[in-house]
């Protein structure tokens, strides 16, 4: 496997998923905010807040109404992470790759590019919208399966897993913080319906509020919520089994290396292991916030051993 | 309707050259409308002309579909390129432009004998243009003897004096050619120029077939068509006859100039099919006269390049210093003989438009054998007489750069304006050397869908070549089929996909 193949590999699969995780934000807090009015606050700001994008937004929107978000995040070709941005770029690094992923891989995504360059904003019109994410989120599926049932276990195989499941833990730690930014109206609604109500969207976003239900039960509370979107490690999309996947597919890969090249990275260890020995509820007390904004770091850091040890051509 | 009877209404069809096309009528057959012109000889027509040739029957299927019919599928195939990426690159568009190579639904058909003659023709020209090369860079006997000038070979601008010396096994440089022949007014083939150094096409080829399987099954079913499927397979198998020392397994890698470069699709598809490596020169690294690839789990020899950048980009240490696309130090792996690249550097010199001339002479002298296939008459423009002839009358001729290839820079006599003339008899003056001249070829005619302004669409006559293609390994194999290259615009004979062109499916019938 070459690096260059490797890093294209990588980053066809990362931006997919990435294209995925901002269609199921937007399109969660598209729906909560229909069933549950905003007072005086600006809704949309904290979906901004949490790719870190509320500047580049003020570059080009005057202010952060719904239809400005939506665009912006969803076709703006200026946004280098619109979800139409994403398609292409995982478009464009499989371009490089075709003879690495099938055929049926490759018309997938092909597809999906040639639909995403013709999205307009006529998207939007209501009630178009639960459809365009409905048809997208099909998308994602379908190409996550035919990646499963095509692509041997082999390399290619690995770096493409690397790519999904470290944006994987990226993406549902970001999401975790929406929370953060999303402030209650009063002090007060602090456990109340309102609350319950956006948690369980932030749910939803990761298609978790089932499987919370079926180990939690009914009542949504937050440390439980954690639990599953962090420390749980069988919920397939936690942070903790994004990161054992990373960790295996780095095992993997690094059996066909020669000794001197380690098989796994500081961060990762040290992150993995944070996510067994503490609790949620620890993680709560000694502040949510700040332990998101460290798996991000780690996310980076794991990405730029990475890059390091596998990626780079020269 | 008996087949005889169509025959000869279609003969009765045949109108002077004035009346080109005429509208069809919804309930008329296709057929009945399609007019052909007089001084070009029309494939389709032929064939059903011929019952002998065994393919009538196809050419009359094919002429009993309704146009709406065979625009509904040009239209499907279209969408079927378009998702499965099938595209190229233009350039002087914006960098990465993709488009689809227009494809035109309506098949080419050559006949059983008329392939193997072809064939036969090809494999005997290939053999003789490799030789040529492999004596230019070794002993060069053709030029003692004097049977082509030393001065045009050594001022040929493909001439690579680096390549003095390497010999790869089996002496083969030319491992894959592509050969361009049109039909004559007469019916028969000629060689129009040949490609001995990375000709592109072949991916077309094979997706050309793979969506006409899907338009046309049944009649693809019946047709008996020779599969064009292995070649790939053929490629891969000529790629490791020729591996250093024979070796059983060898590493071998596509070397692609990268995205940007119009044929970047086949070059992936190539890859993809053979199940080879794609690399760019930056994933490549020579080092004690070996060739590696860069891995993620370290450096891995290459036995066998397949490269698609072409000689000048090649090696920055030999040829253009300030190539990003090749290999630093790639010549002398070569020389060493720890690595083969197919095709050798050098082989443009068997391409040139002005050894062109001589090739009737290399097949006798190096096979002893007649020519097969005939060429087009060719004028050196560095003789006196012949340059003499050509500015008299420049309407008559077309000129061709010798350097140049892809359709840039040709003058086609009878079209060009007056400007256009006299700017290239100018040009010859100044540099005769660089120009040959070939009296206008008839480039043979075949039904094509045309799309009126309308939505309606017509059959109409369009001229087209043939590009097939030759592998030289241990032993010679024959793509059965080739690119067909039809030229869209109405009389236009420049068939080259970056102006204009566009393919057609060609199906060889089985013997």
């Amino acid at each position: 496997m070459l690096r260059r193949i490797a890093n294209h590999l990588f980053w066809m699969a990362r931006n997919l998923e990435r294209a995925e995780w901002r269609a199921r934000l937007v399109d969660v807090n598209y729906h909560l905010l229909i069933e549950t009015p905003p007072r005086g606050t600006s809704p949309w700001d904290p979906m901004l807040a949490i790719f870190g994008e509320r500047a580049l937004f003020a570059e080009r929107y005057s202010t952060a109404d719904e239809a400005s978000v939506l665009k912006f995040m969803t076709i703006d070709a200026e946004n280098p992470s619109s979800i139409r941005n994403c398609i292409n770029l995982a478009r464009e690094n499989g371009r490089f790759v075709r003879h690495h992923i099938s055929s049926e891989l490759w018309l997938d995504i092909n597809t999906l590019y040639l639909n995403a360059m013709d999205w307009t904003a006529a998207i939007f019109d209501s009630p178009g919208v639960f459809m365009f994410f409905a048809d997208l989120k099909d998308c994602f599926y379908r190409i996550a399966g035919v990646l499963q049932s095509t692509i041997p276990r082999d390399l290619s195989y690995d770096f493409m897993w690397l790519g999904i499941m470290l944006e994987r833990a990226e993406d549902v730690s970001r999401m975790l913080d929406v929370k953060y930014h999303f402030l209650l109206p009063r002090l007060a609604d602090v456990g109340g319906p309102l609350d319950m109500q956006q948690w369980a969207a932030v749910l939803r976003s990761a298609s978790g509020l089932e499987a919370y239900r079926k180990s939690h039960g009914n009542l949504i509370r937050l440390e439980k919520i954690i639990d599953i979107l962090l420390f749980d490690s069988t919920f397939p999309r936690s942070a903790k089994f994004a990161l054992d996947e990373v960790a295996g597919a780095l095992d993997r890969i690094g059996r066909g290396a020669s000794c001197e090249m380690k098989r796994e990275t500081p961060a990762l260890s040290q992150l993995r292991a944070e996510l067994t020995t503490r609790s949620p509820k620890e993680v709560i007390k000694q502040g949510l916030h700040e332990f998101l904004l460290k798996v991000q770091d780690s996310c980076t850091e794991i990405y730029r051993q990475l890059v390091e040890q596998y990626l780079t051509v020269d | 309707m008996g087949r005889g009877q169509f025959v000869r209404m279609l003969r009765a069809e045949r109108q002077p050259m004035s009346s080109s096309v005429v509208e069809i009528s919804k309930t008329a057959p296709v057929w009945a409308a399609y007019r052909s012109r007089e001084g070009c000889f029309d494939e389709m027509l032929d064939i059903s002309r011929r019952p002998e040739s065994g393919c009538s029957a196809i050419a009359e299927a094919l002429f009993a579909m309704p146009p709406s019919r065979l625009a509904e599928l040009s239209d499907r195939a279209e969408q079927m390129f378009r998702r499965m990426g099938v595209t190229f690159n233009v350039y002087g568009e914006q960098a990465g432009t993709e488009r689809i190579f227009p494809f035109d639904p309506v098949p080419r058909i050559i006949d059983a004998a008329t392939w193997a003659q072809l064939e036969a023709g090809l494999i005997q020209r290939v053999k003789a243009l490799n030789a040529f090369v492999a004596d230019v860079y070794g002993e060069g006997a053709i030029m003692k003897d004097g049977i082509v000038p030393r001065e045009i070979v050594l001022g040929c601008p493909q001439f690579r004096r680096a390549a003095v010396g390497i010999k790869p096994p089996h002496d083969n440089f030319i491992t894959v050619a592509g050969i361009d022949l049109v039909r004559g007014a007469d019916g028969r083939f000629y060689v129009l120029e040949d490609n001995a150094r990375t000709p592109s096409g072949v991916s077309y080829v094979i997706e050309n077939r793979v969506v006409m399987t899907r338009l046309m099954p049944d009649l693809i079913r019946t047709s008996r068509i020779r599969s064009v499927e292995r070649y790939p397979c053929d490629l891969l198998t000529s790629l490791c006859e020729i591996a250093p020392g024979g070796k059983s397994d060898p590493c071998i890698a596509l070397l692609t100039p990268g995205p940007y470069n119009s044929a970047f699709f086949e070059h992936v598809f190539l890859s993809q099919q053979m199940g080879i490596e794609l690399v760019e020169g930056q994933d490549l690294v020579c080092c004690d006269h070996k060739l590696y690839a860069k891995t993620v789990h370290g450096l891995k020899q290459v036995d066998v390049l397949y490269r698609r950048v072409d000689d000048d980009f090649i090696d920055p240490l030999v040829f253009r210093s300030d190539s990003m696309l090749g290999v630093a130090g790639l010549t002398s792996v070569l020389r060493a003989g720890n690595a083969v690249i197919a095709n050798g550097i050098g082989t443009g010199v068997a391409d040139d438009k002005a050894i062109y001339a001589y090739t009737p002479h290399m097949i006798r002298y190096y096979l002893a054998e007649e020519p097969i296939l005939p060429i087009v008459e060719t004028l050196l423009l560095r003789q006196a007489d012949m340059r003499d002839t050509v500015l008299r009358n420049p309407e008559k001729y077309v000129v061709k750069p010798t350097g140049a290839s892809g359709g840039y820079g040709v003058v086609i006599g009878p079209h060009a304006s007056e400007q256009e003339l006299e700017k290239v008899c100018q040009q010859i003056l100044k540099e005769p050397e660089a120009f040959i001249a070939q009296p206008v070829v008839q480039l043979s005619l075949h039904p094509t869908i045309v799309h009126g302004r309308d939505g309606t669409a017509r059959l109409q006559p369009r001229h087209i070549d043939f590009r097939p293609f030759v592998l030289l390994g241990a032993r010679a194999r024959v793509l059965p089929g080739g690119l067909t290259r039809v030229a869209l615009r109405e009389g236009s004979l420049i068939v080259n996909s970056s102006q204009g062109g566009g393919s057609k499916d060609t199906w060889v019938v089985e013997a």
